[in-house]
């Protein structure tokens, strides 16, 4: 058995032909996981400040297509880069891990066992109990912070298949954090 | 930062320019606005009778079509050419009205009203009551209207923006951005606007057909929506109708005819108008010929009616603030004519835990927060201006093997956005795929709403797997959305702006417009090359003073190509053909794109190093 894909998505430019902006160089910060995210905020906000095509409101054509095309990979990367499973994901597709191989290597038994164990304890217990969804949903955002953890550390140690394991475990987490959450839909 | 011009005041290309007027719009379901920005402050323009709002009402009659008030008074004549809350059916498809008891569709396979004159679209709608407004407010304007920052549901999909944009054209009108209702009341609002500290805004807009919830953080000028949410088909008619049902129902009329029901669709908004103030209403009942002479309707009633719309409204918000990851929210504000109603506020408030705010007219909100943002579009602008982040409603992807759809832009990312996606054949030796582009959140592409279908052939013959077709979608700061596949190996490529599947065909817009165009003759041509040389003329000289600043940006042959192409255009400007001159400054602007992009690099980084200086800055105050 093999986690299904949650996040995934190859990242290029908004313009054909040129290759795809480097996020981290985009915001200015070091590659890596741990990240300011402040400072990321604060630097997006600059760059669409500055650089939105509103901004260019009544210049040409041209100025107002460059400036929607370098919006355009501001916002993705933003997006990428404010998320800890997508911005894990960035990372180790931009060093080139195969993460489609890595997905058929699946997770380690140990880890399948866990994840079994907490959907069917969440399934157990109805929304309506709010002291135990709350309880719940503590336990599994420890073990998310763990398999973060583990990912931040095997992507600095460059240990990329360990990386892409625990990056698989970091996808399972997030998506049973988000099932933990009441749902309006 | 200018790309191509150097951005002093009163430099080239700026100098001249004389100030453009734009317009806020609100084309709303059961009213429509204009307002306008004069630089000083935002005005709602009224009409004869000091009105601010146009019943979104249009009567197509023999002798003429009238829109508005009269074509109001058309309607309670009890005459069937006149159509209203035509919003509702925008980008919609035929099949989805074919039940509702309400409208009279067209014979055909289009989605269609029956009038006197014809069946008429709901584009055709939209494009008469636009230019009602637009005719409304230019005799009281300096100048002709430049264009139109024209308001949507925020919930609204792509084909019916799209079906929004074509109205704009049929009428004449350009639009200078689609922009999210929602959106356009907080800009009006404009509360915090330039606090250093951020707060978050709800904005609850309830109009007569469609529902949108939007959260919004802001700060120093900057409205960033974080999530949104909504329903299209919800609004007060829905009110209307349940209780026109109910009605129908006290006097025993099983079988209504559908002037019976008009009659009773009327009476309920009165009703419903009067419950506002009053704890009950009685009204008489003889025009609907049925048995029972009058009615008493309670506030208590007609709120247990519609308490099942009210807490669809409410799923909506919490589903937004979670979007949002936030519990609530600093401020909440009511937009929309149906938040006058008791039920309505107090819901909101136990929702959000605050008292809404609701110090601007709800039904005016949206058309001046739409005009203050047309005023920046048109380039009147300073340096201080708010900045608008909006997010795509619903997320787009495509139908993958199976039947299942494939996200590729979730819902609430901000806009422009793009975004690629590989994909690969799923049989040996298959040389074509089709792409279907869908909308929605579900998994399945049946309970999604499609938005176009296209072809990507020319792939070479493969084991199943081995060929590699990127995806690229793109959305543009209207929410317009366009996709483009490629097959990586061979550079087979396909492309399409997704056009409504349920809007009009390019040949018969192109046709409506022609018939107008034979009506302005001469003018329109001197107007049309004037134009035409302003921008071309504006675009040299922004190169020029490019060139000057940043040479060593392009190589030889590049600047040497540049060249060459300033000279084709001022050719073009010298022969005085407005076609040809619009052609030549299109394909300067292409050449020259890759210098702009250059000089942005340049500048970014400059940015960047301001970023860097107001973090250290902020280190050293706190330390």
């Amino acid at each position: 058995m093999r986690l299904r894909r949650e996040f995934h998505g190859l990242i290029v430019s908004a313009n054909p032909g040129v290759p795809a902006r480097d996020y981290f160089s985009l915001f200015n910060i070091e590659p890596g996981m741990s990240l300011d995210e402040k400072a990321l905020e604060r630097t997006y906000h600059t760059l669409l400040s500055q650089f939105h095509p509103d901004r260019y409101a009544g210049k040409s054509a041209v100025e107002q297509r460059v400036a929607a095309q370098f919006c355009a990979d501001v916002n993705s990367g933003y997006r990428t880069l404010r998320n800890e499973v997508t911005r894990a994901e960035y990372l180790l597709k931009s060093v080139g891990v195969d993460l489609h191989a890595a997905e058929r290597e699946g997770v380690d038994a140990g880890f399948l066992m866990t994840q079994i164990t907490l959907r069917e304890r969440l399934e157990d217990t109805p929304a309506t109990d709010k002291e135990s969804r709350r309880a719940l949903t503590e336990e599994i955002t420890e073990h998310y912070h763990c398999s973060r953890d583990r990912c931040a550390r095997s992507i600095a140690a460059s240990d990329w298949s360990e990386a892409a394991r625990a990056w698989q475990e970091m996808c399972f987490l997030w998506k049973l954090l988000d099932a933990a959450q009441p749902a309006e839909h | 930062m200018a790309l191509l011009q150097i951005n002093e005041p009163g430099a080239v290309g700026e100098r001249h320019r004389e100030r453009r007027i734009g317009v806020g719009i609100d084309l709303g379901t059961t009213n429509s606005l204009i307002a306008h920005f004069d630089g000083e402050q935002l005005c709602v323009i009224a009409d004869d009778l000091g009105e601010t709002s146009m019943p979104s009402v249009v009567h197509y009659g023999a002798s003429e079509t009238l829109v508005g008030r009269s074509a109001l008074a058309a309607a309670q004549r009890g005459s069937c050419d006149t159509l209203a809350s035509t919003k509702r059916m925008l980008g919609r498809s035929r099949q989805e009205f074919e039940d509702d008891p309400y409208v009279s569709l067209a014979s055909g396979e289009a989605l269609a009203l029956e009038t006197e004159i014809g069946p008429k679209t709901p584009v055709e709608v939209s494009a008469s009551i636009l230019a009602a407004l637009k005719e409304r407010a230019e005799p009281g304007l300096d100048g002709p209207i430049y264009g139109a920052v024209i308001t949507v549901p925020a919930y609204f999909d792509d084909a019916q923006r799209q079906a929004t944009r074509q109205a704009a054209e049929l009428a004449g009108i350009k639009v200078l951005r689609l922009l999210n209702e929602p959106t356009a009341a907080a800009v009006a609002y404009g509360l915090d606007e330039q606090s250093e500290e951020s707060s978050l805004l709800g904005v609850y807009d309830l109009g007569g057909g469609t529902f949108d919830i939007s959260i919004l953080k802001m700060r120093e000028g900057l409205f960033e929506v974080l999530a949104t949410g909504g329903n299209s088909a919800l609004g007060g008619d829905d009110f209307d109708r349940a209780l026109a049902d109910y009605v129908l129902s006290k006097t025993g009329l099983s079988d209504p005819s559908s002037a019976q029901r008009r009659v009773a669709l009327r009476l309920a908004r009165n009703i419903k108008e009067a419950l506002t103030t009053s704890e009950a209403v009685t009204e008489e009942l003889s025009q609907l010929g049925g048995s029972l002479p009058e009615i008493t309707i309670t506030r208590e009633s007609l709120e247990i009616l519609i308490a099942p719309f009210i807490e669809q409204t409410l799923q909506a918000c919490r589903q937004s603030l979670r979007d949002a990851g936030t519990d609530t929210v600093d401020r909440v504000v009511l937009v929309g004519g149906s938040t006058r109603m008791p039920a309505v506020q107090k819901a909101v408030a136990d929702c959000f835990h605050l008292a809404p705010l609701c110090s601007l007219d709800p039904d005016e909100v949206v058309a001046m927060g739409a005009a203050k943002q047309a005023n920046i579009l048109v380039g009147n602008h300073g340096d201080n201006e708010a900045l608008l982040l909006d997010v795509i409603p619903l997320s787009l992807g495509l139908e993958t093997y199976g039947g299942l759809v494939e996200r590729v832009i979730e819902r609430n990312s901000t806009i422009p956005v793009a975004r690629a996606q590989e994909f690969t054949t799923a049989r040996d030796g298959q040389t074509g795929l089709v792409v279907h582009v869908v909308q929605g959140e579900r998994e399945r592409v049946e309970d999604c709403r499609s938005l176009a279908q296209f072809e990507l052939t020319g792939i070479p013959p493969m084991v199943a797997g081995a060929a590699r077709v990127e995806v690229t979608f793109r959305v543009d700061a209207d929410g317009i959305l366009e996709v483009a596949a490629m097959e990586q190996e061979t550079g087979a490529r396909a492309e399409v702006i997704v056009k409504p599947a349920f809007g009009l065909e390019e040949g018969q817009i192109a046709d409506m417009l022609k018939a107008g165009y034979e009506h302005a003759g001469e003018d329109m041509l001197a107007r049309k090359l004037g134009e035409a040389r302003v921008e071309a003329e504006a675009l040299i000289a922004g190169i020029h003073s490019a060139l000057a600043a940043d040479r060593d940006l392009l190589s030889d042959t590049e600047l040497a190509d540049l060249q060459g192409e300033i000279g084709l255009l001022e050719v073009a400007i010298d022969n005085n053909d407005p076609d040809r001159i619009r052609e030549s400054t299109e394909r300067l602007g292409r050449s020259s794109e890759v210098f702009a992009a250059r000089r942005m690099d340049r500048s970014i980084q400059v940015a960047l190093q301001g970023v860097a200086l107001t973090d250290l800055e902020a280190e050293e105050n706190a330390s």
